[in-house]
């Protein structure tokens, strides 16, 4: 498997392009949603073709629809492999969700049930994805807002099984693990023990905005449009502690700040990442 | 292997994300096992309003002209009517400018639905394939014993938006930073709009009469000859020379050839 | 071959004019990258989901074009609003806002 760097990275914009192309470069990597560069041409291409001879890539699929029930749509794999191809990424990963039904597209990364039928849909179409493309993919796990009365598996042990039956890969998105414990009323510092942290092969840290439940209680949005929250951060250096310094992605898509912001938040990554090899270093 | 429960699980979801008046799926609950609405609307809303914002990007001097309420509220309805049917939003939501006609409140805004077919052809030229445009110069290395035989090669970027209306000087007055009072606009011309884009940059510009008629015929592989005369029979005041000297300079063509003398017109060379 | 619609001379005459004026008129498309670079299209496709979701897009209202309460009030205005005879169609086509109306297909 290629490998992104143990370094920062953040998630491109096209309003970033002039300061990443003129300005010293303070990340290591960059990512970029799969579907934003399936046009045939013009400047995304350029813009990613750009990118790539600066840094390695990371290409991140956000309509695959992996958890669909009717099964992957051939003609949406067959451009992401056209994308995969083209632009050589040092990583490819999607989500443990769906987003389409059969002809409609809904543009959100919908919650799959934790049951057997379920389990062996993704396992199938991991398994299509990867002897697709050739390559293996990393399977984030998701923010949720709702359960379903029908999950048979917890969560951690539902990516387990997948990662275990089809040798994928790990994006381990720690915001995504704190929305989902609040929402979900779970552990978060367990789900992170428990996580098979040597399948990790990319972290995603964001932003999230509170809201509330049917009963008032707190409901956290992953909102992507601010700054990551500060117990955020805590967990990731409680994740990077156990799987050791990893590529690390600023995940900001709304409310898009400044270069400089977005950097600084790199920079905090480096520095969690700094310190646990530091720690590493004493504990030697 | 049928997943016949998790595709009936997902088609009720999609059904109940798609109507509001519609109640959350079976099934869907809080972590107690409760019955969670208000935690399953955050789905609904994610859909309606991602797609809303993607109609918003790509029509954002259609929502100008209209102010931000009016164009959200007729977005939702638009998007919820014909929601994407593949994953890449770039290509979703060329269907705004049909939906706007049909659409009684949008009436009294005669041209916005031009203006939408400008910023739709916008949207495709700048995902269009890239090619090397033509320079003007290149031209006059056309033998002139073959300028008959001379077929123009149209860059994959153009298109052309035909209007009744001053579409384009309205779309130019109403872009992001420009003043809509800096310009009068004279409403009894109509404007036929190029849309190319040679390089980085999306190129707009007028086209002179006959413009539209010339672009469409050369689109089709004819021969100029044939093209222009076609652009004459359309209209007899087309200006086959401001047309070409436009062209050239948007940089709408990559090239030419030259069609075999003997051979007959039509569908050789279509595209 | 068959018949010719237009002169060759026509034609080459046209063409000579084109490229003429196309070479000594400076073209508006010929701005550098880094202009270019300001006009870029956001990418559409993301993995968020919007804040305050639970509230932005479940009035019911807004679904129902019986119950439509949005007017224009952006910059069309300036064009809509102020006098109507602004909207006679050009060229020979008769007719105004409201006969553009009354062909509308109702909702």
């Amino acid at each position: 498997m290629t490998h992104l760097p143990a370094r920062a990275g953040v998630g491109f914009k096209p309003e970033h392009f002039t300061a990443i192309v003129t300005e010293p470069l303070p990340v290591g990597w960059f990512e970029v949603h799969a579907e934003n560069y399936m046009g045939a041409g013009g400047p995304p291409h350029r813009m990613l073709d750009a990118l790539r001879a600066l840094a390695p890539i990371s290409v991140h699929g956000v309509g695959l629809s992996i958890g669909a029930g009717r099964g992957l749509d051939p003609r949406h794999l067959a451009r992401l492999k056209a994308v995969v191809d083209r632009f050589q990424p040092a990583m490819v990963s999607e989500h443990l969700a769906w987003s389409s039904h059969g002809d409609t597209y809904l543009n959100d990364l919908l919650p799959v049930p934790y049951d057997g039928a379920t389990l062996a849909r993704v396992v199938e179409h991991i398994d299509t994805v990867q002897s697709t493309l050739g390559r293996p993919m990393l399977l984030e796990n998701p923010s949720t807002y709702v359960a379903f009365a029908g999950s048979t598996w917890d969560e951690v042990d539902f990516i387990a099984e997948v990662a275990r039956r089809t040798g994928c890969g790990l994006l381990l998105d720690v915001n995504n693990v704190w929305v989902s414990s609040i929402n979900q009323q779970r552990d978060p510092i367990d789900y992170l023990a428990r996580f098979p942290v040597d399948k990790v092969g990319e972290i995603h840290l964001a932003g999230h905005a509170p809201d509330t439940d049917d009963d008032g209680r707190p409901l956290l949005i992953d909102a992507h449009d601010r700054a990551v929250a500060d117990v955020v951060w805590d967990l990731y250096a409680r994740a990077i502690a156990s799987t050791g310094p990893v590529a690390t992605l600023i995940e900001w898509d709304n409310d898009i700040p400044a270069w400089p912001v977005l950097a600084v938040e790199a920079a905090k990554a480096e520095a969690v990442m700094a310190l646990a090899r530091r720690g590493a270093a004493h504990a030697a | 292997m049928p997943h016949e429960s998790l595709e009936n699980l997902q088609a009720g979801f999609t059904a109940a994300l798609l109507d509001a008046g519609a109640p959350a799926p079976d099934g869907v609950v809080d972590p107690a096992g409760r019955p969670a609405p208000r935690r399953f609307n955050v789905y609904r809303n994610n859909v309606v309003v991602s797609l809303t914002e993607a109609l918003a990007d790509t029509y954002p001097v259609v929502a100008r002209l209209v102010g931000e309420d009016f164009f959200r509220a007729m977005a939702r309805l638009a998007a919820l009517e014909a929601p994407p049917s593949s994953p890449v939003l770039l290509q979703w939501g060329g269907d705004l400018a049909r939906f706007i006609e049909q659409f009684e409140p949008a009436a009294m805004v005669p041209y916005l639905a031009d203006v939408a077919r400008i910023e739709w052809a916008y949207v495709e030229a700048y995902h269009a394939a890239d090619a090397e445009p033509m320079p003007a110069s290149a031209l006059a290395q056309v033998p002139e014993d073959r300028i008959d035989d001379l077929i123009l090669l149209l860059h994959p970027s153009v298109r052309v938006v035909a209007s009744q209306w001053p579409a384009l000087s309205i779309y130019a007055a109403n872009v992001a930073g420009a003043d809509p009072n800096a310009v009068a606009i004279d409403f009894q011309q109509g404007e036929d709009v190029l849309i190319a884009r040679p390089d980085w940059a999306v190129d707009l510009r007028q086209l002179p009469v006959g413009g539209a008629a010339l672009v469409a015929a050369l689109g089709r592989g004819l021969r100029l000859g044939t093209a222009a005369a076609i652009a004459g029979f359309a209209d007899p005041a087309a200006d086959l020379a401001r047309s070409i000297a436009v062209l050239l300079q948007a940089g709408a063509f990559t090239g030419f050839r030259l069609a075999d003398p003997n051979q007959e017109q039509t569908p050789e060379g279509m595209t | 071959m068959s018949a010719k619609l237009l002169s060759t001379a026509l034609i080459a005459g046209a063409l000579a004019t084109a490229i003429s004026a196309a070479s000594t008129t400076p073209s508006a498309a010929a701005g550098d990258k880094e202009k270019c670079y300001g006009i870029s299209l956001k990418g559409k496709n993301d993995c968020k989901a919007g804040a305050g979701t639970t509230c932005a897009g479940t009035s019911t209202v807004d679904y129902q074009g019986n119950a439509w309460k949005y007017v224009p009030t952006g910059t069309c205005a300036m064009y809509g609003t102020t006098t109507k005879a602004e909207f006679m169609l050009p060229g020979d086509r008769k007719g105004g806002l409201d006969e553009l109306k009354r062909d509308l297909p109702k909702m």
